[in-house]
């Protein structure tokens, strides 16, 4: 739903909210955690992991000019912290300070309710029409808290890569697997992880692409082939993982698990919204009509995805040498 | 005898200025020449009866004398003396420093105030600097063209104009200029608690450095200026249109007895003949000499009020310091503002004094600034933008932030709130003069390195502003490998005197860092300066500085949590980098969408609680119809979907049909647009207590309306 409408005035202007100072039980975390231009907390940035309530303040901008002239009275900010994984919600009413203008206080986040990443954001509540308590405007984008992040980076910005030698390297239930040259692990809640295999000698120093035009090519060729493996099994992990909400209709999941189905349902069921493309795949699955057709078709959205058929042709062009230019 | 000024020095000005000589003076009221050498060098003063017989000699009354506010005869006819010719007939084309600077407002306030800078005072107290730019027209702009003896410059610019070089037809553009637009611009530079052009008339000092010299930088307080009125000056010429300058200075030491309203004027032009005479250049306003040797040389005067004031010079308080009024200011971006060219300059002139000198204007409460600057403008006498106080937040309100929580002593050592300043000490080693010889060894100067988060609005971040002196910008700095995703931040560095510490190592530290200056004062590196005054490894010491202050500010801002992989790893997550953002916003834009989307809604709530929505489809073209089920859903929103509630009535409005509830849609149309009235019945909560949206589905087939 990305139009909504309001029966009632709400505010056009714009709600900014900022953190600017956390606390872990009491000791003040390094500014290097915050970051501003990512809308991001790291508090794990001190290596510290045994503290039990993060104080954060924050400082929230509110349209003051247009609130002063508009029809709402009895105006509250309140901060709220959310995180999906545990479900919790904890709302916190912010004051005006006098000074600057601004609405500001501190959010307790206890330790223990959260898991990974919970965001926080401001929402502007009042009395409208007589009515109390409507919601009249908000921030436009979260701040993330990341419990685990030791430096504050928004985006958990691609799949973790690893080179461990899976004959015997530290993972051992990798061993099975010693033959193949790389694998892909969603199981999990957190990102999905690539394993390259080091006992596949030379494949680190091809994926590297040292050397000449051929080399380079080739090295693309088989990074897009690794690509195009982790985007159809991060698909198949995803869909896994959606759920039905109250109407039985399926449910967007959050996390990359909706980066994933967002960027690859457009091409796996053409026409379709992402949402409408779950319900489609649901009732396939169930039902099992157009289930084989779609797997070459998850297939194909993700060679697409990884430009398979793009590097694919840069290899040949490389590594074929033109008729008549070997005499 | 005690008013006005000293009898002496008095006295000696009334003889130069009527020829006569001591010996003549003696001879008519008749006493030794040794007596009236007495009066004069102040060890001897004249009996009553006396004075009444010098009165006389001076043809004056003896109030005049007693007074000794003024002059005893008006003085000799302030007039313009134009340098003839060199004797060996050598031709200049104009004022090489000038050339070396753009005629810029942004230019001349950097130097102007600079200068203002280096001549501070009272050290206690910041000098104040004032721009003041007065548009003059009609009777006020005759007045000021008839007080500055406009009419015998004519010929002067007549014939300079008509030489072909560089200069010359910058004048005729500039005389064009004055005779078609009818108004007259003047661009004032005062500054107080400054030592004004203080010294003779010819020899060393800061008068003759700036008034009769070129290039002469007067150093005097080598030990923190690096000099001032140097290359600088001649920027006050080259933004005048005319190159004509009128100064009045208050003296900090008192010249000829007197401290104000020293007056003179001062004119750059180019070879020229006027009348069959050959002059060489420069042109000064003042009064003629009567001294041996400067016989009708122009020298400056002692003005009275009616004059400053018709000069446009009047100063607002005895403070010393010097005014500089600039003849027909001239800035090629103000003429490119056309009708607002007076408030684009005003503004030009704001900003340019808050870039450059914000270091300069901090001050905390308890420490005063080193500057405060101001700008106003003016037409014909009235204001026309309120005087405007330059604040050093305006432009660079982090920077200062740096460096007042410096001043304050409330820097902190690891930031934690984002308006936190970071201190840490980089050393620079300072190594000994070649002079001292080898049993001195290397000074260690504590530089300041003060960090802090950058403002939203900074449009320069994350480089490291290197200072010295009068907290005088000379270079950036942008250390590399500060790892990936490094908050924008804002850094100074202050070193010798700007750390507003004195000692030793300061002293050096300053001396060594201008030393490696080039004549622009925007680097530290090897220069010939360097080289021959100081020991060996002097690059090597600088480079060590530059080298220490990255790795301070490394320690500071650094992200040390990014891990080193391998390049295959490295190019295998940059490939399989997610293009969307996966947190819970969920706005990611998508331009070229390959499925139907509702792309605005517009409504209201009807009387019988029912919303009327105005709904517009936007599909992407497709060869078969679309068919669509349009959903209102109530009370949507981040967490959920909303609940669905049932149409009572749907309307084309555009581009499309209905098959019942069914949206149809012809191939090949790209929007589609109707309006839906919502059916309260189905609606879970009352209509005024939720918003409302609509989705659009893929009709599912046999969804027809009941």
């Amino acid at each position: 739903m990305n139009r909504t409408i309001y029966p009632y005035p709400v505010l056009r202007g714009r709600t900014d909210v900022e953190v600017t100072r956390v606390r872990l039980d009491g000791v003040e975390l390094e500014f290097a955690g915050i970051g501003i231009s990512q809308r991001t907390v790291a508090l794990a940035v001190a290596g510290r992991d045994e503290w039990q309530e993060a104080a954060i303040e924050i400082r929230a901008e509110l349209p003051e000019t247009e609130i002063a002239d508009g029809p709402w009275s009895e105006l509250v900010c309140v901060a709220v912290l959310e995180e999906a994984a545990t479900n919790v919600r904890t709302v916190h009413r912010l004051t005006k300070d006098r000074g600057s203008g601004t609405w500001q206080g501190t959010v307790r986040m206890a330790r223990s309710r959260h898991h990974s990443r919970a965001g926080l954001r401001v929402q502007v509540v009042a009395t409208v029409g007589g009515i109390p308590g409507r919601r009249i405007g908000g921030s436009e984008s979260d701040w993330v808290l990341d419990l685990h992040a030791k430096a504050p980076q928004r985006e958990q910005e691609s799949p973790a890569v690893v080179e461990v030698d899976f004959r015997d390297g530290p993972h051992s239930w990798l061993r099975p697997m010693k033959d193949a040259p790389w694998f892909v692990d969603t199981a999990g809640g957190d990102m999905p992880v690539v394993y390259l295999n080091q006992a596949v000698e030379g494949l680190t120093t091809l994926l590297s692409g040292k050397g000449g035009p051929a080399a380079k090519a080739t090295a693309a060729l088989a990074g897009a082939k690794i690509e195009s493996d982790v985007w159809e099994a991060m698909f198949h992990a995803a869909v896994g993982d959606v759920e039905a909400d109250e109407e039985g209709r399926p449910r967007m999941p959050t996390g990359w698990r909706e980066s994933v189905l967002q960027t690859m349902l457009p091409d796996v069921l053409p026409g379709l919204s992402p949402s409408d493309a779950i319900v489609e795949f649901s009732a396939r699955r169930e039902e099992g009509y157009g289930w084989a057709e779609l797997q070459s078709r998850v297939q194909y959205a993700a060679a697409l995805r990884a430009q398979l058929p793009k590097q694919l042709a840069n290899a040949m062009r490389a590594t074929v040498r033109p008729e008549g230019e070997d005499r | 005898m005690e008013s006005g000024e000293e009898f002496g020095p008095w006295l000696g000005r009334q003889l130069r200025r009527r020829n006569m000589t001591q010996a003549e003076l003696a001879a008519e009221v008749k006493v030794t020449r040794a007596a009236v050498s007495a009066w004069i060098t102040g060890r001897a003063q004249p009996r009553p009866e006396t004075v009444r017989q010098i009165a006389e000699a001076l043809s004056t009354d003896l109030g005049t004398v007693y007074a000794r506010t003024t002059d005893a005869v008006p003085a000799h006819a302030v007039q313009w003396y134009h340098r003839p010719a060199h004797s060996d007939g050598g031709r200049e084309f104009g004022n090489a420093a000038a050339f070396a600077f753009e005629a810029d407002l942004r230019v001349l306030a950097r130097e102007a105030t600079q200068n203002s800078l280096d001549e501070r005072h009272d050290p206690t107290q910041p000098v104040r600097v004032r721009y003041t730019l007065h548009e003059l027209t009609g009777e006020h702009r005759r007045a000021f063209l008839q007080a500055m003896q406009w009419e015998s410059l004519k010929s002067h610019y007549a014939a300079a104009a008509a030489s072909d070089q560089k200069v010359g037809r910058a004048l005729v553009e500039g005389l064009r200029e004055l005779e078609d637009s009818e108004t007259l611009l003047l661009l004032r530079v005062d500054d107080y608690n400054a030592n004004g052009l203080t010294g003779p008339e010819y020899d060393d000092g800061r008068f003759a450095a700036v008034v009769r010299r070129q290039l002469d930088s007067h150093k005097v307080d080598n030990r923190r200026a690096g000099g001032s009125y140097g290359l600088g000056k001649a920027t006050l010429w080259a933004t005048s249109r005319l190159g004509l300058v009128l100064i009045n200075s208050t003296l900090s030491v008192p010249h000829e007895g007197r401290t104000e309203r020293r007056l003179i004027g001062r004119l750059d032009l180019p070879w020229r003949e006027v009348d069959g005479e050959a002059y060489a250049g420069p042109a000064w306003l003042g009064e003629p000499d009567a001294a041996r040797g400067y016989e009708g040389v122009s020298r400056s005067w002692w003005g009275i009020q009616e004059e400053t004031t018709a000069l446009h010079l009047e100063r607002e308080s005895d403070d010393p310091g010097t005014s500089f009024l600039v003849v027909a200011v001239h800035d090629a971006a103000a003429v490119a503002a056309g009708d607002d060219g007076l408030h684009a300059m005003h503004e030009k002139l704001v900003d340019s004094l808050a870039d450059d000198f914000w270091a300069a204007m901090t001050d905390t409460a308890s420490v005063p600034p080193l500057l405060k600057a101001s700008v106003r403008t003016l037409r014909n006498g009235t204001e026309l933008i309120p005087e405007t106080p330059v604040s050093p937040d305006q432009r660079k309100p982090a920077l200062a932030r740096a460096l007042r929580a410096y001043l304050a002593g409330e820097t902190v050592d690891v930031l934690g709130v984002r308006t936190d300043v970071a201190l840490r000490t980089v050393t620079l080693n300072v190594p000994p003069l070649r002079a001292e010889g080898k049993a001195v060894g290397n000074t260690a100067h504590e530089a300041v390195l003060l960090v802090t988060p950058a403002d939203d609005q900074d449009r320069t971040h994350s480089e490291i502003v290197c200072m010295r002196g009068n907290r005088m910008k000379i270079t950036t700095q942008r250390p590399r490998d500060l790892g990936f995703g490094v908050e924008p931040f804002q850094a100074v560095l202050l070193a010798g005197f700007a750390t507003a510490r004195d000692g030793e190592d300061v002293s050096r530290a300053e001396a060594f860092l201008r030393a490696s200056e080039p004549p622009e004062h925007n680097r530290w590196e090897w220069t010939e300066e360097l080289s021959v005054a100081y020991a060996r490894g002097a690059k090597r010491r600088l480079d060590e500085f530059r080298a220490s202050t990255a790795d301070a500010l490394r320690a500071v801002v650094g992200n040390r949590a990014v891990p080193s992989a391998g390049i295959a790893t490295e190019l295998l997550r940059e490939r399989l980098r997610f293009t969307q953002s996966p947190v819970a916003g969920r706005q990611g834009t998508r331009r070229s969408r390959g499925y139907p989307v509702v792309d605005d809604v517009d409504g209201e709530v009807d009387s019988t609680g029912a919303w009327v929505l105005r709904v517009r489809v936007a599909v992407p073209p497709s060869e078969d119809a679309w068919r669509l089920s349009p959903v209102p859903r109530l009370g949507g929103g981040r967490t959920g979907a909303g609940a669905a509630v049932r149409w009572a009535d749907l309307t084309v409005t555009e581009n499309c049909s209905f098959d019942g509830d069914v949206l149809v849609i012809a191939p090949g149309v790209r929007y589609a647009a109707f309006t839906g009235i919502t059916d309260p019945d189905t609606h879970p909560v009352d209509t005024g207590m939720a918003n409302i949206g609509v989705d659009v589905h893929k009709a599912e087939e046999g969804a027809k309306r009941a």
